[in-house]
């Protein structure tokens, strides 16, 4: 028998790391699409939707490969949290470095962030770069490995979400109860994304950018909405097992 | 971006009664689908198709009147948090009256799409608190409208999924029909494609509310079109037709009046022809 707040405890962390994670990638919405912020050319949600996404197939195809009639060891859910957190990392790297390519080579400015005068992880200087009635251009260093770490919290989050919800479901075997872990994993992701989102307010270049002191504002957000959603959570897995 | 930052958007039906006309009309759809038990058959499965549509058109508009002040992400986000936060409540709302937490009446079956719908409102009203009370994004609207956006968020999905299988017993008819089979992502992104998409295509200073309650249409009937071709997996092939042909239907003629109320509105329509080709440029 799992017990029933440890896994709400559990669930309400996942949803906070999600909205934590999301404050971490550098989105650069609309004006960042025409190189005219720095970030990734689209929406909050949008990033952290591709990645949490990629981490949830990755730590659910390790929860499968793992999981026994009698659930999961406590080394084995670290093993399914790493790979879901890695799969993540590995979307969100991918897109910010093919769009990289795409601001460097195809638009053809340098990668450079408008809100540290040096990067804090090169030190290289940034703000005799950034064109004219721009806010900075490309993904920067600092806010490539920013990015990264996004994708880590994001993919652990998302893949202890759907641990928690597997657990109680209790037979991996049952497609049903996969299926309706994913999509339930998926909507409290949604949910946290988005109130992330909201917080940011349209772009963030990633941990040195001044918007990031907003995140208590956001944890406290999430927290409240996630352990929301995994009080409703419990009783339907625990329903369909 | 906040490309339609401004003020509260204006005109045409009041949000009350677009409300009335959501709750009711997509309530109804849902629960008309019921005279396929009591008749032994699927041919009314299409109803929760219409009820979605009446649910869509609800949450088009209070998207339409929240955005209109610009939250700062774009449209597409409040779209994802609506079917968010509206899967999370449908789930629980129809699963409730089957498991063994509450001991309810054999009756209280039927009440799975009313405790949906009441806890994603209650869970959007509190979305809608901390968006305001915490996040500070001072919109006046933002506690009623996330109300209502969760509200028609979870009908939609009950809608399309009921539309599938044509029965919204949990254990009978959503599990095994919509969630086993993976459809539950098609409802799931086309839901929240049906209530975004509508603003975000026609957002501006000359935005209208019939043209963008318009779009609503059309796009919930299109996903009813896709929810359709779902179904012939589920239910038997005549039902399905039914869905897909009165879809077509809702969805050709609502195209037209958007065509016509897109030219109604526009300043000029003229014909440029083609590019010219590079011999005749020199």
């Amino acid at each position: 028998m799992i017990d029933p707040i440890t896994t709400i405890v559990l669930i309400t962390l996942g949803g906070v790391l999600v909205g934590l994670g999301v404050h971490f990638i550098p989105v650069g919405g609309a004006p960042a699409a025409m190189a005219q912020a720095t970030g990734v050319g689209t929406g909050t949600v949008q990033l952290a939707a591709g990645a949490g996404l990629t981490g949830l197939i990755s730590a659910g195809f390790m929860y499968n490969e793992l999981a026994t009639s009698t659930g999961l060891t406590n080394s084995n859910m670290i093993l399914v949290l790493a790979s879901g957190a890695v799969g993540a990392m590995i979307m969100i790297t991918v897109t910010m470095f093919i769009g990289q390519l795409i601001y460097v080579y195809g638009v053809g400015v340098p990668p450079v962030s408008a809100k540290v005068k040096k990067d804090p992880i090169t030190g290289d200087v940034q703000d005799i770069y950034v064109s004219k009635g721009t806010e900075g251009h490309g993904i920067p260093t600092v806010s490539f490995v920013s990015g990264t770490i996004g994708g880590l919290l994001g993919g652990l989050g998302g893949s202890l979400i759907y641990i928690q919800l597997m657990n109680i479901g209790g037979d991996h075997t049952n497609s049903g109860i996969v299926a309706l872990a994913g999509i339930f994993a998926t909507g409290v992701f949604y949910v946290n994304s988005v109130i992330a989102s909201y917080n940011i307010g349209g772009t963030i270049e990633g941990f040195h950018d001044p918007k990031f002191k907003r995140v208590p504002k956001a944890i406290v957000s999430c927290l409240i909405a996630s352990l929301l959603c995994a009080i409703i959570a419990v009783p339907i897995m625990g329903g369909v097992a | 971006m906040s490309t339609a930052a401004g003020g509260p958007a204006s005109g045409g039906i009041s949000p009350n009664n677009v409300l009335i006309l959501g709750v009711v009309g997509g309530l109804a759809g849902i629960y008309l689908t019921t005279l396929n038990l009591s008749m032994n058959t699927t041919i009314f499965s299409f109803m929760g198709g219409i009820g979605a549509i009446f649910a869509a058109v609800w949450g088009a508009d209070a998207v339409r009147r929240v955005c209109s002040y610009g939250l700062g992400t774009g449209v597409p986000s409040i779209g994802m948090l609506a079917l968010g936060m509206g899967i999370v409540a449908a789930m629980f709302g129809l699963s409730l009256p089957e498991s063994d937490l509450i001991a309810l009446p054999a009756a209280a079956n039927y009440l799975g799409p009313i405790i949906s719908f009441i806890t994603a409102s209650i869970m959007g009203l509190i979305i809608g608190i901390m968006a305001n009370k915490i996040l500070k994004m001072n919109i006046p609207i933002m506690e009623k409208s996330m109300l209502e956006i969760a509200g028609a968020g979870c009908l939609v999905m009950i809608g399309l999924s009921v539309a599938i299988v044509g029965d919204f017993r949990f254990e009978e008819g959503i599990v095994p029909g919509v969630i086993t089979t993976g459809y539950i992502a098609l409802v799931f992104i086309g839901g929240a494609m049906a209530m975004l998409h509508p603003f975000n295509a026609c957002l501006g200073p000359d935005e209208k509310q019939y043209r963008t309650l318009t779009v609503g249409v059309e796009k919930t009937a299109l996903m009813m079109v896709l929810v359709g071709v779902a179904s012939l997996t589920e239910i038997d092939a005549v039902s399905s037709a039914l869905t897909i042909v009165i879809g077509l239907i809702i969805f050709v003629v609502y195209f037209k009046k958007f065509l016509e109320a897109t030219h109604h509105d526009a300043y000029l329509i003229t014909g440029t022809g083609l590019l010219p080709t590079e011999e005749e440029l020199e």
